[in-house]
This record gives structure tokens, sequence and C-alpha cells, in this order.
């Protein structure tokens, strides 16, 4: 085999007595080297960290100082699966990929679905960390216990839709699982993505360009084991409940799988904080014609589910001239769409796919894209500096078709918006023109419209992000109670607190956020106890969920955090009221509530974590 | 005259996007006529959990079924909807 680079055959894949859920394996990569080795875990560490970021940010906090550059050598990718990946626990099917983001220079955390993550865990692997850097491309091959780099020259430039076909074909085994990235993450475009299964991003943060530093094309992976559970008769009792629950829940088991995400285009516009043209305005006229009503009418062949996903919002697409494709989600029917004041549905779909096989983080995509229509509507931005290229106006849709494919092969000025909003708008001189936090790109949700949601953007461990404390929850969508977007009482900050430890309890088990719909604390708690047999109680669990957020607050405090700098909010948001609507006149109150959710979280009152604090949380051998 | 939009699965049930009402005093009053007007389905698919906005604020943080209807309000009603 003339590709064959470096290999391990693991003749003898001992299990732990005890391990259930895991294997308790690491497989570490040193593309440096070509080093390929075995390391293991015991019990106590998932007691103690759970799963995906929780597992990464121990690695990353002992092995890494996290003021390296994220291009570097030193920076390690880590794919991790979570307590429940590959089981049958509902949704039990996501991989987390970590790292230190190349775009806010914190920490990177990016979820994916679809089968990647489950395959992982059945080959027998809990966990990967790729380290260093190869000189030339190269991709990761495992199947069980055998585990190779090959050469990957021949998909190098290639996007991901044919890669994937290509190591499909190789491996000629078409159950074979693939997370890859595109020309994006080879080019090292600070928002780009890793994709597996076509259209499962493990988007944010721009880890698609660390693994494109280190010159790794693609995992590719086949796994024919079976994960145990410590007592499979309970476990799949307690399964059964939990899926049930979700199956009768109007949302989980009706709404979600009717009109899978983009059901909240309309949702959001009509309470008034459906961000439009760079958050200017927080209703788009044109909404009801990208709604997911719209969509499913005019496009939607058939629904597909993640692995073992009892929900099923996943949507399969079908359009004349691109055929079959999957999505757009909410979040990138908004951010291609009104954000950028595009109502052509058809063309969102379009620029959705290309970002897919790209392999860019839709969300940060469209920030960018606002963000230079911004400047070039304030005159930061000249025709003259773009030549022949499309002017940045507002609802120009050709925008989209070329910049896109520009951005990810970084040619001409698709190379300036390759480094991200933040970036773009320093170089123009209009730093208020970018909607981010920590540099990272604004999600769907004008936050003048949701306080709660804003002081979670402001915390955020990621940045700019909605997914790790989803306040729009209780805020708009009255989950699991109603509460006001426009209170900011203790009561409201608590609950943020509360939605970030149990996020990343529900990240850690390897389930999908979608659950919370049905799910609440005490179910996740069932479900953990019931695969291991322990006897942890939903606050021991919310412990862990609190130790992994803080263990990651520290990573970026030693990164270098300010949080007087970086735990903010773009001043539109908290100075200038919203124009129109029904939270005309309203801004974020972010002052108000900041103090108080560092004093609730235990911190100091600028921002730092306190001694205590570190040792109730067993932190203090990360110091 | 307010406006009476409807959205996601209410729609297969009215067939219509929006109607016009006149006269009607709060959200109780309004569900009711709708009730009536749309039968079983449309009531089956409120009752378990529900949005409803008047002019983009949502009854629950106002007085619930109990808030008044003005003239030239807009009525937004959704079915139990999430997302992320």
């Amino acid at each position: 085999m003339e590709n064959y680079f470096y290999s391990l055959d693991i003749l003898y894949h001992a299990r732990g007595e005890f391990m259930y859920g895991y294997w308790g394996k690491i497989l570490r990569v040193n593309l440096s080297t070509g080093k390929i080795s075995i390391e293991e875990f015991e019990e106590e560490f998932v007691k103690k960290w759970l799963g995906t970021r929780g597992f990464a940010i121990h690695y990353l906090l002992k092995e890494m100082d996290p003021k390296i550059d994220a291009f570097s050598e030193e920076n390690k990718l880590i794919f991790s699966t979570g307590a429940l990946t590959g089981t049958v626990a509902p949704t039990g099917g996501r991989y987390m990929v970590i790292t230190k983001s190349p775009l806010t220079g914190f920490i990177a955390m990016a979820n994916s679905g679809g089968f990647f993550g489950a395959e992982l865990k059945m080959a027998g692997w809990d966990m990967i960390i790729v380290e260093g850097k190869s000189e030339k491309p190269v991709y990761l091959r495992i199947e069980d216990e055998k585990v190779e780099l090959r050469d990957a020259t021949h998909v190098w430039g290639k996007r991901v839709s044919e890669t994937e076909k290509i190591l499909r074909k190789e491996f000629g085994d078409k159950h074979v699982q693939i997370a890859s990235i595109g020309p994006a993450g080879e080019n090292l475009v600070r928002f780009s993505a890793i994709m597996n299964n076509g259209h499962r991003a493990a988007a944010r943060g721009g880890v698609g360009a660390v693994m494109g530093s280190k010159k790794l094309k693609a995992i590719v992976v086949r796994g024919h084991k079976r994960i145990e559970v410590i007592d499979r008769k309970k476990f799949i009792s307690v399964m059964r409940e939990k899926t049930e629950i979700l199956k009768n829940d109007p949302v989980a088991g009706q709404g979600l799988p009717a009109y899978g995400t983009a059901i909240l285009v309309n949702i959001i516009n009509q309470n008034g904080l459906y961000p439009t043209m760079n958050f200017r305005y927080g209703q788009f006229k044109y909404a009801e014609e990208q709604s997911g009503e719209a969509m499913s009418k005019k496009y939607l062949k058939r629904n597909k589910p993640c692995y073992a996903c009892p929900i099923g919002c996943g949507r399969v697409n079908e359009m004349d001239t691109i055929g079959e494709t999957e999505g757009p989600e909410y979040e990138s029917t908004w951010a291609l769409g009104a954000n950028l004041g595009i109502n052509d549905l058809a063309s969102i779909i379009e620029a959705n796919h290309m970002c897919d096989d790209f392999g860019l983080d839709t969300i940060s995509t469209g920030g960018t894209l606002a963000t230079a229509m911004e400047l070039y509507d304030r005159g930061f931005l000249k025709q003259e500096d773009l030549g022949d290229a499309p002017p940045f106006r507002w609802g120009n849709t050709e925008v989209l078709h070329y910049y896109i494919p520009r951005i990810a092969r970084r040619e001409g000025f698709g190379s300036i918006l390759a480094e991200g909003g933040y970036r773009l708008a320093e170089k123009y001189g209009c730093l208020d023109c970018f909607m981010g936090v920590k540099k990272q790109e604004l999600p769907a949700y004008d936050p003048r419209g949701a306080e709660g949601h804003g002081l979670g953007y402001a915390t955020d461990n990621r940045g700019g992000d909605h997914i790790k404390a989803y306040l729009i929850s209780p805020e708009i969508l009255g989950y699991p109670f109603k509460m006001d977007p426009h209170d900011i009482s203790d009561e409201k900050v608590k609950m943020l607190i509360l939605f970030q430890d149990l996020t990343a309890v529900i990240d850690a088990a390897g389930m999908c956020v979608f659950t919370t719909f049905g799910l609440g604390g005490d179910d996740y708690r069932d479900l953990l106890n019931a695969a291991f047999g322990y006897n942890f109680t939903t606050e021991e669990w919310l412990k862990v969920g609190e130790r992994i957020w803080n263990a990651e607050r520290l990573f970026n405090l030693k990164a270098g955090l300010n949080p007087e700098k970086d735990d903010t909010l773009p001043k539109r948001l908290t100075d200038e009221p919203m124009p129109e609507g029904p939270n005309k006149g309203h801004v974020v109150r972010l002052k108000e509530m900041l103090p108080r959710y560092y004093a609730l979280r235990g911190w100091n009152p600028d921002g730092t974590i306190p001694e205590e604090k570190i040792k109730e949380l067993g932190l203090e051998e990360y110091l | 005259m307010s406006r009476v939009k409807f959205f996601a699965t209410l729609r297969d049930i009215t067939g219509v996007r929006e109607i016009n009402v006149e006269g009607v005093k709060n959200i109780k009053e309004l569900l009711e006529i709708l009730y009536s007007r749309y039968g079983e389905r449309f009531r089956k698919e409120m009752e378990r959990k529900n949005m409803i906005l008047v002019n983009g604020r949502n009854v629950l943080d106002l007085q619930g079924y109990e808030t008044k209807i003005e003239e030239e309000d807009e009525i937004s009603i959704f079915p139990p909807v999430g997302g992320g």
C-alpha cells in the first residue's frame, strides 16, 4: 500500500472491569512525528468530567499553554464522544470538537450530530487527541483497533461531498463515517467547520481551520463494537420512558419533525427579535417567504434524523438547481437571509449548500457578509476596494453566490472576509459595525428582545453563541416555563446559570439540546445513572456542568480574557434602543446583570474565579 | 377591526393564514370564537401548549387569556413550537 504511512494494530483491546458507557480508551495522534498511541482513563475521570467538553478541557488545561497561537503546532484538536454516544439513549449520537479557536482566541467547542460520533465510539475509541502538524495532507483511517495515517494529497482541495465520496469508496464500506474539512478549513478560514454526513457541522469557532493547519483532511471511521451499559434491561426501560416523553412532547414530537428548526423564523420575527440587516431592526418584512412553513411547502422532500434520534428535525430539501440538499436550519436561513436583507429562499438554500460543501460555518459566514454590508452602506468600505466584485448592498443575492466560494478559497476580497467580521471591521475602521462577542459573529436572536439571552451571549465561553445556554426557551418559547424577556431579576440570571451548567451536562452526555423541550434535569440524571450504575442526584450532575463551565472560563482567563473588555455586547445592543416593533425602545441592560452574574457564579467582582470556587470544583491542579 | 394570524399546523386546520375579527373583547373570547369556527382539531392543537402574541407581546407576559384586544391589534397564534 503506497498510501500507508503509519499504523497501529492493537491486538488486545482491553476493557477495564468497571468501565461502562466508555471504553476508557484515548487515541493520541501526533502528526509531527506520525506516532499513534493509546492512553487509558479510569472511572474517576468520568465522574469528574462526564465526556466531550469535560474530557477535553482537562487535557487542554493540562497539556497546553492557552496563550499559544491557534494555528501553531502546540494547539491540540480533540474529537470527543459523550457518555451516552453510541448507546440507544434518545439522540445519543453526538460528538464534539474542542480546541483553541483561531477566531476568538479562546476555547472552541463545536458539537455535531449525524452518525460520526456513534461510529467512533463503536470503533472502541472515546476520544482522539490530535497534536502537532503534518508536512503533507493526511487522513486518519480507523477500523476498530486498526488505526493508520494515510496520504490525503488526492483529496486535498476537494469539497466535502467529493471528499466523502472518494474516501468512502477507498474504504470499501458504505457504512463508514467521515468527518472532514473542505477548502475553507484547508485555507485557514477562521470560521471554517468540520463536516460529517455531508451537512452535519461541528461549525463554530473555526475548528475546521485548526484541522487544516495540521494538514489533517479527514477522519474516516468504521466500528463494530457494542457499547455496554451496566444494566442493559434497566437502561432500555429508562430509554423507552424518556423516548416516550419526547414523542409525546408537542415540540419534540410534533413541531420540530413537522417544520424543522426553521419554524422559528415566523415565531422570532413575530416576537420582534429577528435580527434584520446586521441587527438594525428586529423584524424582516419578508420573513414569511423564508419561513419553515414556506420551505416545507416548496422544497421539503423528507425528514432526516441523526443517530438514535426520535425527533428527526433534519430536512432534506430538493431544488431544480442543486438537486437534493439538507437544511438550511433556522440559524442559517437567517444568517444568509434576513441579516443581509435577502429574501429569496432559493438563493438562501443554495448558499447554505455551498457553505456546507466548502466547509464554512453559516452563522459566521452570514455575520461577516453582514459586517461588509454595513461597512459598505456607511462608506467605510468602497467599491474601489472591491474592484469588479459585486457591491455589498443590502439584499443583493449575488453577494452569496460570488463571495462564499471566494471566502473558502481565499480569493481576492474573499481572503479579507475569511478573517471574519471582527478583523474586517477593524481593518476598515468601524468596530461598531461588527455584531459579535469575543470576535465571533452573533446568532439569530436580537437580545434587545430577550435580555437574559443577551447576558448569555456576553458570558458564553466560546463567544457569540446561542446554543450553550438557550434562554430563548424560557424568554420566548415558554420552556420549561415562561419568563418575561425584559425581566432582568436575579431569577433570570440564575436561570441562565442553570442553562449553562445543564447544557454542559447534556453536551458531555453526548445528547442533543433539543431534548430539553421534553426532558428536564432529572431525566438526564436517570439516563446517566442507568448507564453507569451511579446514584448521582441531579444536583451532583449539575455540579459536573458547573465544573466544565468554570474550567473553560479558566482556560479563557489563562488565554488572556479580560472580563471588562470581553464579557460584553456590541454597542448597538446596549446603547441603541430597538427602533421599531414589539421591543421598540429596549436595549440589553447588561451592566445591571453582569455583576450579579459574577456574584451568583461565585466569582470575583472582576469576573475572575476565586480560590474557594476553584477548590470547591476540584480545579486546583489546573491553576 | 383586529387581525388574527395563524402559523404552522394551525394553517392546515384553518385553511387561511389570517382572518379579521371585530368587537372581540379579549383573548378568551377570541379563542371561543376560533374553537367554534375551526372545531375540535383546532382546540386540541391549542390546548396543550400554545403561543399567543398581541402586537408581538406574549399574553403570558400580559394578562393571559384576559388580555384585552383593541381595534387595530394584531394577534399571532402558534401551536406548540420550538427550535434553535
